[in-house]
């Protein structure tokens, strides 16, 4: 699944690098005609219809203009609640004038609480983000927002030395001072990893860069969120999700990166215990 | 300091019809640019606050020379080719004697893309041990975006490797004039150098120092504000900043900067312990400080991005 999702990637890049560069427009274009999308949904979705009827699934929310192209915060809604029979499956997260578009896809379950996740991405250039809600029952649904930053992905990497010793080391932050079981509980993951850009040097066959490819969250032994992401996620991976605990438990968080290094980390959950702040 | 100016960015055919205007005006406008004697042999050329266009070239850094019995030594060269050909012009104009170095202070645009100017008469460029790695990581990206702002008058602007790259201090004889290159722990960028000129006691800082500027932390805030003690217990009796100028005497002169990144310490701290996202950190942080300085609105809330994403991990 790693380098198969990488190879996409690559494919990717080489479709977005081979339309026009329109880059730094400065009035925002028009979504649906813009030339960057279609090969990315051809090759993702196909011939899927997307947002088929007017359904109100899910929002994405980033500042127009960001301030740091390196380091900008996404924040993706569900605007419905996760039931058995009604649910997002997937989300999928794309910056679609990045050279490896898709920054992440995250899964969900029923049991998730929420299907909601907030990151923080890398931007090459201008650019649509989009994120596309998969539901259970395959329906696809998309919100887009325009955002003003460049340069994200080609100098980002010095800012953040990660030494060796701190490689995949994690820290998780909870919104509330404690647990509540039976509602969803907002959880922060910081993952400490340089996350390189394949950009980040003029490219080098040689080197392959590191970054995070793959991130479970279970609570108990049952998925939370698992995610597949990539180098347009900043440097020091950062995920804000919920879980939805109906009692005690361990929250656990297990990591790859693309040179099959294995982190893993976890915490026990019990309700009104004290959990770690800000 | 960081000048690519996304916002300055134009649709190509605007940028393209801005830069020919530009040099319908004078491609050699730049010919006028005046330099500053402050202290004996140490002349600086003060950098424009605007944002980077054809009209100003990029110049919008502070930089300047020394100059010795034998020697001349530069530090940093400008944002454009066209301004460190000015630069060596200006030189030119004071003394006839070989510029033996160039110092590349740390490896921001509007310092570095001048430097193609001096290339041509064998001076040796000086940088710290890190800089190599940053350029690399951003050489490509810095092209690109000075391309974007500056359009056919980019040209021949490029990066220089460093000849000479040092780590702690480097004492360089210009003739009768000693000075001392120094380079720092990570602060503004992990590759930041100092010149000190003995003689006169003149301190160059480069953006060690933003005055009136908004100061810009491109590496970290802990590391600025600890190597901004070590700077203050420099025996200078002038000092040059990176942007901006000012009477006020050193080392008060740092007091401002110290101020604006203490504000930005602890306010972060307080958002984060406070369980504030980055986006509610980057709306809320510092304001206060919005008054005192140019440029706020292009930096500061990038700043506290930096901070945060530091921070974070405390």
């Amino acid at each position: 699944m790693r380098y198969g999702t990488h190879r996409v990637g690559t494919l990717l890049a080489a479709l977005v690098f081979a339309v026009p560069v329109l880059a730094n427009e400065k009035a925002e274009p028009d979504p649906a005609r813009s030339p960057y999308w279609e090969p990315i949904r051809q090759l993702m979705f196909g011939d899927r219809p997307i947002n088929a009827d007017d359904r109100d699934v899910i929002r994405v929310y980033l500042n127009m203009r960001a301030d740091d192209a390196s380091t900008v915060p996404v924040a993706v809604k569900s605007q419905i609640d996760q039931t058995e029979k009604d649910f997002i499956k997937s989300i999928y997260l794309i910056v679609e004038r990045n050279p490896s578009p898709t920054a992440g896809v995250f899964h969900f379950t029923p049991s998730s609480g929420r299907a909601q996740v907030e990151t923080r991405l890398r931007f090459e250039d201008f650019s649509f983000v989009r994120a596309i809600a998969e539901m259970n029952d395959g329906k696809l649904y998309m919100s887009q927002r325009w955002v003003k930053a460049a340069g994200g992905c080609s100098a980002p990497n010095a800012r953040n030395f990660v030494p060796e010793a701190l490689l995949g080391k994690m820290k998780l932050r909870f919104d509330d001072d404690s647990i509540t079981y039976g509602k969803p509980n907002l959880v922060q993951l910081m993952i400490r990893h340089p996350n390189e850009s394949a950009l980040a040097a003029d490219f080098d066959a040689e080197k392959v860069p590191q970054f995070v490819r793959s991130v479970k969250v279970s609570f108990d032994g049952r998925p939370v969120m698992d995610a597949e992401v990539d180098f347009s996620i900043s440097d020091n991976p950062n995920f804000r999700f919920f879980f939805n605990p109906q009692g005690k438990g361990e929250l656990k968080i297990e990591v790859e990166d693309t040179h099959d290094r294995k982190f893993t980390h976890s915490v026990p959950i019990s309700e009104g215990a004290p959990l770690p702040g800000g | 300091m960081k000048r690519i100016k996304v916002t300055a960015a134009m649709l190509g055919a605007v940028a393209v019809v801005a830069a020919q205007t530009a040099m319908a005006v004078d491609p050699a406008q730049i010919g006028s640019f005046e330099v500053t004697e402050v202290a004996p042999g140490n002349y600086v050329h003060y950098g424009s606050f605007e944002e980077r266009s054809p009209q100003n070239l990029g110049d919008n850094a502070n930089i300047g020379f020394i100059v010795g019995e034998r020697c001349v030594l530069v530090v940093d060269a400008g944002g454009s080719l066209p301004v460190g050909r000015a630069l060596k012009k200006a030189i030119r104009r004071v003394t006839q004697v070989p510029i033996c170095h160039v110092v590349l202070t740390h490896v921001h645009p509007d310092h570095f893309f001048g430097a193609a100017a001096f290339l041509d008469g064998g001076a040796q460029f000086i940088a710290h041990r890190n800089y190599p790695r940053q350029l690399a990581a951003r050489a490509r990206s810095y092209l690109n975006y000075l391309r974007r702002d500056l359009g056919e008058l980019a040209e021949g602007s490029d990066v220089v490797q460093p000849t000479l790259l040092i780590d702690g201090r480097l004492e360089l004889d210009l003739g009768g004039r000693s000075v001392v290159v120094q380079g720092w722990p990570p602060a503004h960028t992990d590759d930041d150098l100092t010149v000190f000129d003995r003689a006169t006691r003149t301190f160059w800082l480069a953006d060690l120092l933003f005055v009136g500027h908004t100061p810009v932390i491109d590496a970290t805030i802990t590391g600025f504000l600890a190597v901004m003690d070590d700077l203050r217990k420099i025996d200078a009796a002038h000092y040059v900043a990176g942007h901006g100028r000012s009477q006020a005497p050193w080392p008060e002169v740092l007091d401002p900067q110290r101020r604006y990144f203490t504000v930005i310490l602890e306010e972060t701290r307080a958002a984060i312990r406070n369980r504030k996202t980055l986006q509610q950190a980057t709306d809320e942080v510092g304001h206060s400080e919005a008054k005192n300085w140019a440029a706020f609105d292009t930096f500061h809330r990038r700043n506290v991005t930096t901070a945060y994403t530091e921070l974070e991990w405390e």
